[in-house]
This record gives structure tokens, C-alpha cells and sequence, in this order.
């Protein structure tokens, strides 16, 4: 049995499904993991060759599917190598696009995982914060469970463009930095040192007594609070006295 | 602004229970900022479980209007104060640049009269585009007995408008808000619906300028008026129909004024949630006002409207899951609108069994007792088996961990093993 161990990138992950797609039996991983007897490792070396010639099929067979697995793989499910791997099988296997066939395991997994991935974008384009910096650079740290920081980026580049800020990554260490001109993706220390521009406090003020003043607190239901925002999130919401630093 | 009349400014407005931001794409300008998303994004939630997406606030608390069910009205003894149009456009602009929103939602007591106040609520509403580049979202409510002309060109500026038809009949809007006629709310909404479809026809494809781009909302207040939920949904319906209104809201009364003529109990929310899901019904799965309910009837507590109606309609049950018609999976109970997409695609691949579905995540608790699999059925055949069942499991979603405190009537389901 091979176990195929790629570096985590996604044309890794390609160049390793060129292999793995017709190894019936295989394993697909990018991290650590126990070894199954008998396990041969190949460790998986990126190859634009073969990455290509997986992707240029694919899309031949669904215009989509580069989308769909792009967002499977940014999932924190230690799953997310194997899901892929038999969603494009069959996908292979069926030469046409699959993701109606929700009745199929492999596809109703891979899209479970899709959507957990979908949905954190989602509400963290509600929940991420920013502060503004003592030089003018606004500053939002946040800890995500899937790796969306780059699915989420468009949507603020189209929003704040007019504004320099800095979007952290702080359980993957990495950041998008955006002047107002260019926008590069890097990677960080575990803990930055943004020193705060006065008025921040003041306004974090104002937005809590905005949230305590717009509830209305004869009708309590908790429960749906934390169901929509769930607790894991607030670590940097001023109005849950998230502190960041 | 300083914190103390942002309190003020606020608590008189959370009583206006819209809080979307859907349904406009608004797009950011050079050197603007912010824009719409078409969804709609939720930035926070607060612990009555009301999401915050727009800040809510009036331009001014101080009204010439006495309704009894407002805790703004004139003869009440409360704090007032007001904000100039630039204080709530930079606190706008400061909140949407630390992704607290997603825009505004400005409102006002009536001050001086009706045109005064819809004035500024206008300029309000133009400074933020104009001087502030601001291209986020702004929902702006409407003041009765305004000049249609600042209707206009406040629907040019903002995203969506909502005036707020507050009772379900005249009766009660002349008893409990004397100064307001069904009229004054009316006829500006059918204003503003009219000339968004002539706006739409005329620019057709040509794309510059919007009007009213989400729409109009309105609300209703629910259990300060004896009506019955029947004539409320059809008053709905007819508004849906007439006004092509995007939403109408529905607001459990809270009583926050004593008065002889209010009751002095909240409305349960649960009165509130069964209108919420008929109102889905009427917009998203082809029901209408006359299934849902009777015009004097309210709605059932124990189950859902769909269930109801399923219980009232047993003949039109089990439905093949593999051949059933979309408007009659989408009338299965427990069965959603993306449910019933998802089985109509996945049936042209094969033959679903009833494992499918569970590994479609259709949920199937009340699901099985309405459907049939390949002709096999897995549900209950005896109907008020069906209706004990149904009942029980809503019971048990909205019971709670049993405290020292629990009433006898959760203390006893759990003798009877039923939670």
C-alpha cells in the first residue's frame, strides 16, 4: 500500500492525484499520521508536468472542479487529501461533473467539507475586526479553523480598498498586507506588536454601548446568539471583550 | 458622538426589528468607500439572538406623535436627545472601517413636522453618499404625510426604505395610534412601488442610476391588537402582492409602556416564530394565506404551519420522494427549499432509498412519516400517532436542561419519559 505525503501546496496535491488517482488502495496525506502496516511512503515532489496535465483534465470534464477542490483542500479536516482524491475519481470515472449526485458518499462528502469551508468565509466577512493603527495601518488578527484567509481578501480588497490594512492569520502565521497599491500574502511571526491609535479605544467604547443598548433584554435567547456567532469567534470581538493582545 | 446619546438613540430604535442588508450589489467607487453585498452579511449577534448588520439609530427621539405603544411617544417621560447628520455619518464611517457594519439604518422620531423630518433624514442620507463617498448599505424609514417628492429622491440615495404599518387592521391603528391613518403608510409605499417598476422599465439595460435597489420592508407589531394570526397573513400576502414588498417583519409586542388599552404580557416568541415560518411558506414554497390558516384561526403552538397543514391534508400523502413533483416535495414537512433542489438533481442519477437522504442531510424525523422510498414507506401509519410525535419532538427542541426551578409541566414530560 502507498501513502502518498505531499507539502501541503495544491499543486502537490496534483501532481500526487496523477499517481494516486488509479492506486486503488492508497492513502493521500500532507500531515502527520500514523503508518498502517505494510505502508510504502512516497513522498511527493511537486512536478508542474504532471499537476498540469491533472488539472487541464479535470476542468475538461467539469469547469468548476479547480474551484471546488481548491476550497476542500483549505479545510482543517485531516480528511481533506482522501475527500478530494475520491471526489475527483469519480468525477474521472464519470467524465462530467458529479456535485448533483449528492446521494454518492464520496460527493456528499467532499461537499460537507465544501461547505463547512463556504460557510467560515461567509461569517467571518461578518465577524473579522479591525483596528486602526498608530501609523495609519488598519490591523485585524483572527483565528479561523479552515485556511480562508485568501477566499476572504477579494472581498475586503473591493471594500476598504481606500485603507492600508493588514489581515492576520494568526493560527497559521501568515498575513495579507495591503497598501492601497499592491497586496502580498507572507508569513509571520506567532505574535505581531501593533501599537493602536488613541481613538481606537474610544470607538471599541462606543461600539459596545451600541451593543448593549440594541438588545433588547426582555427577550433573552442565548442559544441562537451562540449558534450564529459560536463562542470561538468572539476571541476578538471588542462587543464580547475579545482582547486581541 | 459621546456614549449617552448613542445609548438614547439607539434603544428607541431597537424596537424596528429589520435589520438585513440584502438585496443590493451596490459596487464601491474610486476613492469611496464600502459596498453592498446581495446577501446580505451579518456582523454580530446580541443575546436576544437578533443579528446587527446595520446601525440602528435615529436622527432625533423627540415626537410630536403620540402612539401608546411607543416608548417615544410625546407624552412620555424619557431621556431625548438628537444627532446632526455629520455625527451619525462619521460614526457611520468609523464602524465601517473596523467591519462593525454593513451600513446604516436611520430612522427618526417626527420632530417639528412630517417634511422637517423626512428633510433630514434625506440630507442624512445624501452627505453620507456624497461628501462621505460612503457606497455601503443605507436603509431608510419613511415618515407618514411627507412629501412624495423627498420620497423620491430619498429612494435615488439609499438602498431600501421601509414604512411600518405597525397594526394588522385600521381598528387598532386608530386606537392605539391615533395620528397615523392606514393611508399615511400606505399610499407612500404604493409611491414607491410604482415608480420602482416605471424607473426599472425605463432603464432598462442602460444601467446608471438605482432606485430603491433592495426594495421596501415593513413591520408589523404582533399581540398589542386582538387580531388573529389568519388576518395577518393575509394582510401580508396582499402587501407581498400589491407592493411587491421584500419582507414584512413581525414584532412580538413587548410591553415597555403601561397603558389601558395595551396588554401587560409579552407576546410569546414562539407566536412570532410560527408567523416567520408561514411567512416562508407564502414566499418560498407556494402557499397561500388561505392554507396556512383561517381568517379568524390562529396559528397551531405545537407544530409548524407545514406540519398543520400536512395533518389537515393527509390525503395528499406519502409522496414518492423519486417522482414527486417539485411543489409537492417543497409541502413535505421537514423538507426545505434546498432539500427539495437537492433531491430533484440527484434523482435523475439513479433511484434514492431512504439512506440517501439521510446522507443528503435531509432531515428526516418528520420527513419519514410524509414520503415514500422506491414505493416502501418508513414512517407512521396511524395519523394521530403522527401528531403526538411531531408534537413531542417540538416540544423537546424547545425544552430545556431541567433546573431546580423547572415548572411541574417539564418536571412530568420527564416522568413520562417524553424529553
Amino acid at each position: 500500500m502507498n501513502v502518498y505525503v505531499t507539502d501541503g501546496s495544491e499543486n502537490c496535491f496534483y501532481t500526487a492525484v496523477f499517481s494516486a488517482c488509479t492506486d486503488k488502495s492508497c492513502l493521500l496525506l500532507s500531515r502527520s499520521f500514523q503508518l498502517p502496516l505494510g505502508a510504502q511512503i512516497v513522498c511527493v515532489q511537486e512536478e508542474k508536468e504532471k499537476s498540469d496535465r491533472v488539472k487541464r483534465r479535470l476542468l475538461q470534464y467539469d469547469r468548476h472542479s479547480l474551484d471546488d477542490i481548491g476550497l476542500i483542500l483549505r479545510s482543517c479536516s485531516p480528511e481533506r487529501e482522501m475527500v478530494a482524491l475520491r471526489y475527483i475519481r469519480r468525477i474521472v470515472q464519470e467524465r462530467a461533473p458529479v456535485r448533483d449526485r449528492r446521494a454518492d458518499a464520496s460527493v456528499s462528502a467532499a461537499w460537507d467539507l465544501r461547505g463547512k469551508v463556504t460557510l467560515e468565509a461567509h461569517r467571518m466577512k461578518g465577524f473579522l475586526r479591525f483596528m486602526e493603527g498608530a501609523n495609519g495601518i488598519w490591523y485585524a488578527p483572527f483565528t479561523p479553523d479552515n485556511d480562508i484567509l485568501d477566499l476572504i481578501l477579494p472581498h475586503f480588497l473591493r471594500r476598504l480598498g481606500g485603507q492600508p490594512f493588514v489581515m492576520h492569520d494568526l493560527s497559521r502565521r501568515k498575513a495579507a498586507l495591503w497598501n492601497g497599491k499592491d497586496c502580498v500574502i507572507v508569513q509571520t511571526e506567532e505574535k505581531v506588536d501593533v501599537p493602536l491609535s488613541p481613538d481606537e479605544e474610544n470607538f471599541q467604547n462606543l461600539w459596545k454601548q451600541y451593543y448593549e443598548s440594541v438588545n433588547i433584554a426582555q427577550r433573552p435567547h442565548e442559544k441562537q446568539m451562540k449558534g450564529y456567532m459560536p463562542v470561538r469567534y468572539w476571541k476578538f470581538l471588542p462587543e464580547k471583550n475579545g482582547r486581541p493582545f | 458622538m459621546e456614549a449617552e446619546r448613542l445609548k438614547i438613540l439607539t434603544e428607541s430604535a431597537k424596537y424596528d426589528v429589520s435589520c438585513s442588508s440584502s438585496g443590493s450589489a451596490r459596487a464601491n467607487k474610486k476613492g469611496g468607500l464600502g459596498n453592498a453585498s446581495i446577501g446580505g452579511i451579518c456582523h454580530s449577534f446580541t443575546p436576544d439572538g437578533r443579528c446587527i448588520s446595520l446601525l440602528k439609530i435615529l436622527l432625533s427621539n423627540k415626537c410630536i406623535y403620540n402612539c401608546l405603544y411607543c416608548p417615544n411617544r410625546a407624552e412620555a417621560d424619557v431621556p431625548r436627545a438628537e444627532a446632526t447628520p455629520d455625527e451619525i455619518c462619521q460614526l457611520v464611517m468609523a464602524f465601517y472601517r473596523r467591519n462593525y457594519i454593513e451600513g446604516l439604518f436611520l430612522s427618526s422620531a417626527v420632530t417639528k413636522n412630517p417634511d422637517y423630518t423626512m428633510e433630514r433624514l434625506v440630507e442624512t442620507a445624501e452627505k453620507l453618499r456624497k461628501e462621505y463617498r460612503f457606497n455601503g448599505y443605507i436603509h431608510l424609514k419613511g415618515i407618514p404625510y411627507a412629501d412624495p417628492l423627498l420620497l423620491t429622491r430619498a429612494a435615488r440615495t439609499v438602498d431600501r426604505m421601509s414604512y411600518n404599518v405597525e397594526l394588522p387592521s385600521e381598528r387598532s391603528l386608530k386606537l392605539l395610534a391615533p395620528q397615523k391613518t392606514r393611508e399615511s403608510l400606505l399610499l407612500p409605499m404604493k409611491q414607491l412601488a410604482l415608480q420602482k417598476s416605471e424607473f426599472t422599465a425605463e432603464h432598462k439595460g442602460k444601467g446608471k442610476g438605482k432606485f430603491l435597489p433592495a426594495g421596501q420592508t415593513t413591520q408589523m407589531i404582533v399581540g398589542a391588537s386582538p387580531e388573529a394570526d389568519g388576518q395577518i397573513l393575509r394582510l401580508s400576502q396582499a402587501m407581498y402582492r400589491k407592493f411587491s414588498l421584500k419582507r414584512v417583519y413581525y414584532s412580538s409586542y413587548v410591553p415597555v409602556v403601561r397603558h389601558s388599552l395595551l396588554p401587560d404580557t409579552c407576546t410569546g416568541l414562539l407566536r412570532e416564530h410560527r408567523l416567520y415560518q408561514a411567512d416562508w411558506l407564502m414566499r418560498y414554497y407556494g402557499f397561500s394565506a388561505e392554507e396556512i390558516a383561517g381568517e379568524g384561526e390562529n396559528l397551531p403552538q405545537e407544530y409548524d404551519p407545514k406540519c398543520a397543514w400536512a395533518l389537515k391534508n393527509m390525503q395528499c400523502f406519502p409522496v414518492e420522494i423519486n417522482t414527486a413533483p417539485l411543489e409537492m416535495l417543497l409541502r413535505v414537512p421537514g423538507i426545505g427549499t434546498l432539500g427539495a433542489y437537492k433531491i430533484m438533481k440527484a434523482r435523475r442519477f439513479g433511484a434514492l432509498r431512504f439512506e440517501d437522504l439521510a446522507r443528503m442531510r435531509i432531515v428526516l424525523k418528520r420527513a419519514q412519516h410524509f414520503i415514500t422510498c422506491g414505493g416502501k414507506f418508513y414512517g407512521s401509519e396511524n395519523t394521530s400517532a403522527v401528531r403526538r410525535m411531531l408534537a413531542l419532538e417540538e416540544h423537546s427542541q424547545t425544552s430545556e436542561q431541567l433546573s431546580m426551578f423547572s415548572t411541574l409541566d417539564t418536571s412530568a414530560s420527564v416522568l413520562t419519559g417524553q424529553l
